[in-house]
């Protein structure tokens, strides 16, 4: 590789560092804007296919090209500018929004050493980041100056920074067990300890021994992406879709990227931190990128799953979950795996 | 250790310029022919009587103010957990490091029961 | 690399000093908030560059990602009546200005002093692979245990403060408890009355 790239170096000069990373940065967005296209299409079929329907099949082969005709749609359409909003702010929200779904992919290693950024407070980055797309929604919903965005604006931010207390005492448990921050770290460890030593690597990932944890974290994902069941926020037949209401064209599909690139990030940090990242469960297949993307898939599937499977949960109930289910749960588990790696019993070493 | 930073200081640029770049392009390839009805706030067909930006309940502020404690309270678990092995192996220290942490969740903790106990935790 | 950060330092100050001054300036309070975000977000990365790695990291997500939305919250809220604050400013910066330069010289004292200048502090001890927040948890948790256990009672006091400043029981609330509903009996519901038999009496003729 180095020798390849040695005659760019060479023409490039000081100037190396900055265009090789931009490449880099590509190299990830690219990838993940079309993953969101698809996400998209694979929503509608899978949704479909539940409800005994056939979902888009018109455009192009089996509706293949559905996401390109949506978005060449979104493009043309003109960006309305409410006259009482707030231009600058509601111009950017959804940038606000967009920008921090993004930023976040910088630490995210999708194979041992695939990563753009090997900082070493990773785990920290990730919550840090991710708490500041709140911002995206409520200037959104404060911006556009009409009732209903500004009721799914308040809503959406005491739901998203309720559910980030519970994601990140989830994290607390990940990084005992983990003794590190560094999310490539936190994946090789998972490959250690007793039950890896029996060849049983699957039972050594996070999620058996911190299996509540893990569920918490995957609901309150759900949750801080605003996806159903967990949607009160969009709530059609309610607020009729919260802070986006005003938001046409382009600035409304900069949120809709923006959740569905969030989505896959919580499906990314969940197989990272619970699932063992792109460690392989059977010894014949090596561990590799494969597998990180394997279990991606399967937990975005459960995502869609459950959006179509049950009913949109009450805005009290939404918040009691988090407040007075998740943050006790969290907390006693916390306190139990502390006993736990303390006693003689414990299997991490 | 700062170059490491180097590349998520562009990510963040890039991001940023991945959500303007739409915006504009919408704004020079998309039509735009305002009209004083399609400007005007949503509103299920009628003129609206006040302004939007009412007052809310106050809950939501109290929610705020106890995720501020939390996540305070994450910020100093972080450090701690990050070092929990080390606390474990090191025997000196083994039960020191530990009861130190849950004396302070406990007292944390305390500030939960109250919160929960005078129902700043329910939702009406 | 060196004068890539120094220019990196320069950069990061003059968008914090220019978004510090925008939000005592800003008409909008909303914006004020906003341009204080910015502030806190070059502020992370002038710490970044000290290689304060835990610090920077934190003041974005305790600061920009929990403090900042509870002041959005609060602003959003209170519908602050701009042009009525703005009244008195002349009679009122005498004063402000008397406190502001008090504040100044204070500070300039402390910073400035043997204790806490610049020199005061050796340049960090830690190598550059060495785990920052590893590091900071080492101190933390071992010579620093005692401010740390009181911050917890700080926030304690924090909690309890703010739940009886902010907490009203609203009269007239139509909030439903599941369990009250589930837990219902017939005899909650309904009252069985004895009453003797009524005879309708004949229709009225011409009905």
């Amino acid at each position: 590789m180095d020798e390849l790239l040695a005659p760019v170096k060479a023409l490039l000069g000081p100037a190396f560092p900055l265009v090789w990373t931009m490449v880099k940065i590509v190299g990830i967005l690219a990838p993940l804007m079309l993953c969101v296209a698809y996400l998209t299409f694979w929503e509608r079929k899978v949704i479909g296919w539940m409800q005994v329907r056939i979902g888009p099949n018109r455009v192009g082969p089996w509706g293949l090209l559905q996401p390109i005709a949506d978005g060449i749609k979104l493009f043309l359409k003109e960006i309305v500018f409410p006259t009482k909003a707030d231009k600058p702010l509601f111009v950017i929200a959804p940038i606000m929004a967009l920008a921090p779904a993004l930023a976040v992919w910088a630490v995210v290693p999708f194979s041992d050493g695939w990563v753009l950024a090997n900082i070493d407070a990773g785990v920290l980055f990730v919550l840090a980041i991710g708490s500041v797309g709140v911002y995206g929604v409520i200037i959104a919903g404060w911006a556009s100056n009409s009732k209903y965005p500004f009721l799914g604006a308040m809503r959406a931010a005491a739901q998203m920074v309720s559910y980030e207390v519970s994601m990140g005492l989830a994290l607390i448990t990940v990084l005992m067990v983990s003794n590190s921050l560094n999310l490539t770290a936190i994946v090789n460890g998972q490959a250690e300890g007793r039950f890896a030593d029996m060849g049983l690597s699957v039972f050594s990932w996070n999620w058996l021994p911190l299996l509540p944890m893990f569920v918490v974290y995957l609901i309150s994902g759900v949750a801080e992406t605003n996806r159903a069941p967990f949607d009160v926020v969009e709530g059609e037949s309610e607020i009729v879709a919260g802070h986006m209401v005003e938001y046409s064209g382009m600035a409304f599909a900069l949120f809709f990227l923006a959740e569905y690139a969030n989505m896959i990030l919580v499906a990314a940090m969940t197989s990272l931190f619970f699932l063992g990242g792109w460690l392989s469960p059977v010894g014949f297949i090596p561990d590799g990128f494969h597998w990180f993307a394997l279990k991606m898939s399967a937990i975005l599937f459960f995502f869609l799953w459950i959006r179509a499977t049950f009913p949109r949960y009450r805005y009290d109930q939404v918040m009691r979950l988090g407040w007075k289910v998740f943050v006790p749960l969290t907390l006693v588990w916390i306190l139990v795996v502390g006993v736990w790696m303390m006693s003689p019993l414990t299997i991490w070493n | 250790m700062l170059e490491n930073y180097f590349p998520i200081l562009l990510f963040i640029l890039v991001g940023l310029g991945f959500g303007c770049a739409p915006i504009l392009l919408g704004r020079i390839v998309a039509p735009h022919k305002p009209d004083s009805e399609k400007l005007s706030p949503f509103e299920c067909g009628f003129e609206p009587f006040e302004d939007a930006r009412m007052k809310f309940d106050v809950r939501y502020y109290l929610i705020a103010i106890i995720f501020i404690i939390f996540d305070l309270e994450i910020a100093f678990l972080f450090p701690w957990a990050s070092i929990f092995q080390e606390i474990v192996n090191t025997p000196a220290v083994k039960l020191f490091g530990f009861i130190e942490m849950f004396v302070f969740i406990g007292i944390l903790v305390l500030g939960y029961i109250y919160a929960w106990a005078k129902g700043a935790l329910d939702w009406e | 690399m060196i004068e890539f950060k120094t220019l990196l330092f320069y950069l990061f100050s003059a968008v914090l000093v220019l978004a510090a001054l925008r939000v005592i300036t800003a008409r909008n309070p909303v914006h004020a908030v906003l341009f204080l975000v910015l502030a806190f977000f070059n502020a992370a990365g002038l710490w970044m560059l000290l290689q304060a790695e835990f610090l920077a990291i934190t003041l974005v997500m305790v600061y920009v990602g929990a403090v900042m939305v509870l002041f959005l919250f609060v602003v959003m809220m209170l519908d602050i009546n701009v042009e009525r604050l703005r009244q008195g400013f002349w009679s009122y910066l005498p004063l402000g200005a008397l406190i502001a330069l008090l504040m100044v010289g204070e500070m300039s004292l402390v910073l400035g002093s043997g204790y806490f200048g610049a020199e005061a502090f050796p340049g960090s001890q830690v190598t550059a692979d060495a785990s920052n927040t590893k590091e900071l948890a080492r101190v933390m948790f071992t010579d620093y245990f005692f401010p740390f256990e009181l911050a917890s009672i700080i926030l304690l006091v924090a909690v309890i403060v703010a739940v009886m400043l902010t907490l009203r029981k609203r009269p007239g609330n139509k909030a439903m408890h599941s369990s009250e509903q589930i837990a219902v009996q017939r005899n909650d519901r309904i009252r069985m009355v004895k009453m003797a038999v009524e005879v309708d009496a004949p229709a009225a003729k011409g009905e």
